[in-house]
């Protein structure tokens, strides 16, 4: 009981050192107003990194690499070193992977029920990149833009670019997907839904934006950067993470599935068109 | 472009989704569905096994079951044969015992007949013998020979006569 009172003391004290610190040392001084900040947290045309030495890119694309390059690391490590030794009663783990394929191959199939192979690879590959990207955010990665400054890489699809990619590739396998059910027919189903890569493109940016943006004024003032942080970066970031990986794909899925499914056309038979025409003489 | 919109960056964005699509196809997407797919395969063809043998003791059940029929089948008409062969068998018993009866019964009849006759004879025989010892005791109780007897009766015969 002692012990736990002097390790209790030791914790409160230390936080109370850490926060006198961070109060007395100060800030080096804002490098760029709120207006500025949050202008280019939406529009990437100051803070801009160089992308191996050359063209001056989004941090959100260097984001976008990086979120790519760990996600093949961690593939290749679960391939190498965990599929092969799965059971058929699964552990955790598996489960987790298990379930994690499952969901959006089930997602394929219960949207697409005829034709869902490739379907399925690219809401598990969207999904798992939108989450994780979103997720990625919370790691805080610094990268040093093209003016010297430090900056904090973004999630990948909270930059304009990224989203439209996301939402005009969504809307492309959605195009696909209509050409290879029905042809030509299948290109004006999906035709039809015009606006679809626009509102798929900006809800993600939107919903990704704007979680940028909170944090980002969360951030920008120190007095909310106790605690706040807690609930603002990481609930909204998972909240976010999990709403649009599964918004993305359902919306993917369900289009999909309508535009390539093959519409039934009753056949009439023989004996039925004669007596209907006898019937009508 | 407005919103600082840069295709290039799209198509290395389109790019890099490509890249990570491949990636987590080959190492992740399509392992775990092999081996799923092969787990249902096992889980499936174990069903199927179990159906089989499940078929089968079905099958083997309906055949006791047809040769438990018949068995009963033949344990009752076994049953009904039995109770068929043991009234024949009484009553055969009952009519032998009816035919012996009778043939005591005639046989003690004859015997009874039989010892009636002899003691008829006998007695007819012993009257016969008691008749012979009364006369023989009659002829001697008058303690003369009965020669003379004879003689006497044949002389005297006027005598008696006249007596």
């Amino acid at each position: 009981m002692r012990q736990h009172k002097k390790g209790l003391a030791l914790w409160l004290l230390a936080i109370l050192l850490l926060l006198a610190g961070a109060l007395l040392t100060g800030s080096p001084g804002r490098l760029e107003s709120v207006q500025e900040a949050m202008r280019d947290a939406v529009l990437h045309d100051v803070n801009q990194i160089g992308l191996l030495g050359g063209k001056a890119v989004n941090p959100g694309l260097i984001s976008a690499f990086t979120v790519t390059a760990v996600l093949l690391v961690f593939a290749l490590c679960v391939r190498v070193f965990v599929i092969p030794r799965f059971q058929y009663i699964p552990g955790k783990f598996q489960l987790l992977l298990e379930e994690w394929v499952g969901l959006f191959d089930g997602m394929a199939k219960s949207n697409s029920p005829h034709r869902h192979g490739f379907l399925g690879v690219y809401l598990f590959s969207v999904g798992t990149y939108i989450f994780v990207g979103t997720l990625f955010e919370l790691l805080g990665l610094q990268a040093i833009t093209v003016h010297g400054h430090p900056v904090t890489l973004p999630a990948p699809l909270s930059d304009v670019n990224g989203a439209i990619a996301m939402g005009c590739l969504s809307y492309l396998v959605i195009l696909s997907g209509g050409i290879a059910g029905n042809g030509l027919g299948g290109v004006g189903k999906t035709l039809k839904e015009f606006s679809l890569p626009i509102s798929m493109s900006f809800r993600l940016f939107g919903a990704l934006l704007s979680g940028l943006l909170v944090t980002e004024l969360v951030y920008y003032f120190v007095s909310l950067s106790f605690v706040l942080p807690v609930i603002v970066g990481v609930l909204f970031t998972l909240l976010h993470a999990l709403i649009q990986s599964y918004v993305l794909t359902m919306l993917t899925a369900l289009y999909y599935g309508e535009v390539s499914e093959v519409p039934h056309k009753p056949k009439k038979r023989r004996g039925q068109k004669i007596s209907a025409s006898a019937a009508s003489l | 472009m407005p919103l600082n919109i840069d295709w290039q960056q799209i198509l290395l964005h389109w790019m890099n989704f490509v890249i990570l699509a491949g990636g987590l196809y080959f190492l992740l997407y399509k392992p775990v569905k092999q081996f799923m797919a092969k787990r249902e395969a096992y889980y499936q063809e174990l069903d199927q096994q179990v159906q089989e043998k499940l078929s089968q003791a079905e099958e083997l059940k309906t055949q006791y079951q047809v040769k438990l029929d018949v068995a009963e089948e033949e344990i009752h008409q076994a049953r009904v044969k039995a109770q068929q062969d043991i009234q024949k068998s009484t009553q055969d018993q009952l009519d032998q015992a009816q035919v012996q009866a009778r043939q005591i019964i005639s046989k003690a009849q004859e015997e009874a007949e039989a010892t009636r006759e002899r003691l008829r004879k006998d007695s007819q025989r012993e009257l016969r013998e008691m008749a012979a010892k009364a006369a023989k005791k009659l002829a001697f109780r008058r303690g003369t020979d009965p020669f003379d007897q004879f003689l006497d009766l044949a002389e005297g015969g006027g005598a008696d006569e006249k007596r």
